[in-house]
């Protein structure tokens, strides 16, 4: 009973020791008064030292709380009992948001520096007008090659990737919209297509790339690039980027003929509360010194034209991450479909992977 | 028979192996100068460094360990008294249905509970934030301590209580000097295991955590998709450091303890 007694009495003292230690460590982190800022991002997709820079900027203490998936984001944000005030969705995700009535419409005139984007990348689809979102970084899907056994004339365009001397030499992110999407694309299709009788067409083009494909795989694609597992893949190019930083030998292709085109923008969801710390985040992130330090700390390509003209030069011209004008707008971006649709996609997709094995 | 021996010990050789083959790995690699796992790069402290000057990952450490610390012994008080009163009620059937009931929630998926609370908390309008995760921590122990201390509870049987309460003790004395510290490993154990529940619980905090208030599990889970700094590994490093000496501190008093009790034994042996 003493025993009992004494464990219970030190582990209510380190408790109080932990809590105090974790208030003091915030408290200096910031000063934790009302004027805060509470930001929901994916994890590490923002440089902690522009939070540091804001906070001394503006005095606002800045929340950052992370997310792994759009839906996961989506639904924490659906069922409410947070007071997130600004948050990172991608393209489609925007559209299913908006829908759903979750988010905030900006309100422009409290906006500064919004013309330093660059106009190809707002007033996209699934937010026209930018009623609710400000961009925040742009990238593609594209082919990542080892010049160590490919030459790059091998594989500028999708439909080289159906070559018979590429048996078992691609890996593919496992990733419906992306895969289905890049098969539609070598037909001349869109990637947005609801058409049944095409997307059949489309996983049976894919059933024939079938004896190419080494694996189909998720994260770890990046490390078995890496590592020369593979000499070919197909994925998006912030994971390129971060391959070729570890493997000079890998380069990143966006085929000219179109592929996708995918946004990560700022929104103000419904249960935003500090109106006046978002719009200084928003136009403090618009400004194109900080706007430029995050693109370089992220490795993905800013939409901000005058951040852009700030990068090094060795980034700034760089046609696989900033790609010419041509290959942009042949780019597509997803859309939100309905559930029937994602379902069909769904199901052709599995059907896929499963033929595959 | 010597050679059995020690074909056994191989094979108890190769499972530890397999075991702590990853975490040394990660833990080497935390000291690697590179960014990726892929190469080692030679020795460094600078992943450790950075770890120092990660405010925000050390202030979820601690907060993971608080949440995980308090959350287990409020659950192991209450999940105590619970087996308690499980072990009093004299029907079968309402005693078999009580455990079941806890048994469910012991395998029902974590996304479920999690979920389910995520609803319960934001109809109630709790805000989410340290107290859902508290409750929500506190509500999937219990089961786990409820099912370490009921087989000691039964062990211990009627015998020894009736004794007691035959001799004149009085129910508080039955429960402090009789009870309690026959199913005190009971209750330890309970508190260990709702502990290590709780510090590597993934889904059901997700669903529960908001307003600025993570946990350590969370807060990697969302890093992955950047691919995982070594600062991560640094940070794994110590906290396996750090429960291998609490395993061994705790082994050491065990057996301090264990030597005094014995040598007391010995000695009113001795003046007997």
């Amino acid at each position: 009973m003493k025993r009992l007694l004494s464990l219970l009495l030190g582990i209510a003292a380190i408790c109080v020791l932990l809590a105090f230690s974790a208030n003091k460590l915030q408290s200096t982190s910031g000063d934790s008064s009302a004027k805060v800022l509470n930001l929901y991002n994916w994890g590490d997709y923002i440089d902690p030292a522009l939070i540091t820079k804001f906070q001394k900027e503006t005095g606002y203490h800045v929340n950052v709380e992370t997310f792994d998936s759009n839906e996961a984001m989506f639904t924490k944000i659906k069922q409410g009992g947070t007071s997130y005030d600004l948050t990172v969705p991608s393209d489609y995700m925007i559209e299913k948001m908006r829908a759903a009535h979750l988010l905030k419409p900006l309100d422009k005139s409290r906006l500064t520096g919004f013309a330093n984007l660059d106009a190809r990348f707002t007033n996209q689809s699934f937010d026209p007008h930018n009623r609710y979102s400000v961009p925040y970084f742009w990238g593609t899907l594209g082919i990542i090659y080892n010049d160590q056994s490919i030459k790059p004339e091998e594989v500028q365009h999708w439909n080289d990737l159906w070559q018979p001397k590429f048996k078992n030499k691609i890996m593919l992110i496992d990733s419906t919209r992306d895969v289905l999407g890049f098969s539609l694309v070598s037909m001349n299709q869109s990637m947005n297509t609801t058409n049944p009788a095409i997307l059949k067409a489309a996983q049976a083009k894919l059933n024939r790339l079938s004896p190419n494909v080494k694996a189909v795989v998720a994260d770890e694609i990046k490390m078995y690039m890496t590592e020369n597992e593979a000499p070919l893949a197909v994925d998006w190019s912030g994971e390129a980027s971060e391959m070729i930083a570890n493997n000079p030998h890998l380069h990143y292709v966006v085929p000219t003929e179109g592929s996708n085109l995918w946004f990560d923008n700022l929104v103000i969801p419904k249960t935003a509360k500090h109106y006046k710390a978002i719009y200084a985040f928003l136009n403090f992130m618009l400004k194109p010194e900080n706007a430029a330090q995050n693109a370089e700390y992220i490795g993905y390509a800013t939409p901000n034209k005058k951040a852009k003209a700030l990068l090094p030069k060795s980034i700034r011209n760089d046609k696989q991450f900033y790609p010419s004008d041509r290959t942009i707008a042949n780019l597509q971006v997803y859309s939100d479909l309905s559930p029937h649709t994602i379902g069909l996609y769904n199901d052709l997709y599995l059907e896929f992977k499963m033929n595959h094995h | 028979m010597t050679h059995r021996f020690k074909l056994s010990n191989l094979y108890l050789f190769l499972v530890f192996a397999v075991l702590y083959a990853p975490i040394l790995f990660l833990i080497v690699f935390s000291f690697s100068q590179g960014d990726s796992m892929s190469h080692f790069h030679g020795f460094t402290f600078s992943h450790y460094l950075a770890l120092l000057n990660d405010t925000r990952l050390i202030i979820i450490v601690l907060q993971t360990l608080l949440i995980a610390l308090l959350s287990s012994l409020i659950a192991t008080i209450i999940g105590t008294l619970g087996a308690l009163g499980i072990n009093q009620t004299s029907r079968p059937i309402t005693r078999n249905s009580i455990l079941s009931l806890n048994n469910i929630l012991i395998v029902s998926p974590d996304v479920i509970i999690g979920a389910s609370f995520l609803i319960f908390f934001t109809a109630l309008k709790i805000p989410l934030g340290f107290t859902t995760v508290l409750l929500s921590h506190i509500a999937f122990s219990i089961p786990i301590v409820v099912l370490m201390v009921l087989p000691k509870l039964r062990e211990l049987g009627t015998s020894m209580v009736s004794a007691a309460s035959d001799l004149g003790a009085s129910n508080g004395q039955i429960l402090s000097k009789i009870i309690l510290p026959y199913i005190t490993p009971g209750i330890l154990s309970g508190f260990f295991m709702a502990l290590t529940y709780s510090l590597d619980d993934f889904a059901v905090t997700f669903f529960v955590t908001g307003n600025g208030f993570s946990t350590l599990s969370v807060e990697i889970y969302s890093r992955a998709r950047q691919g995982i700094s070594l600062e991560i590994n640094a940070l794994s490093g110590i906290l396996f450091l750090f429960a291998l000496v609490l395993v061994v501190g705790y082994y050491f008093l065990n057996q301090y303890q264990q030597n005094r009790r014995l040598k007391r034994a010995n000695r009113e042996e001795d003046i007997l």
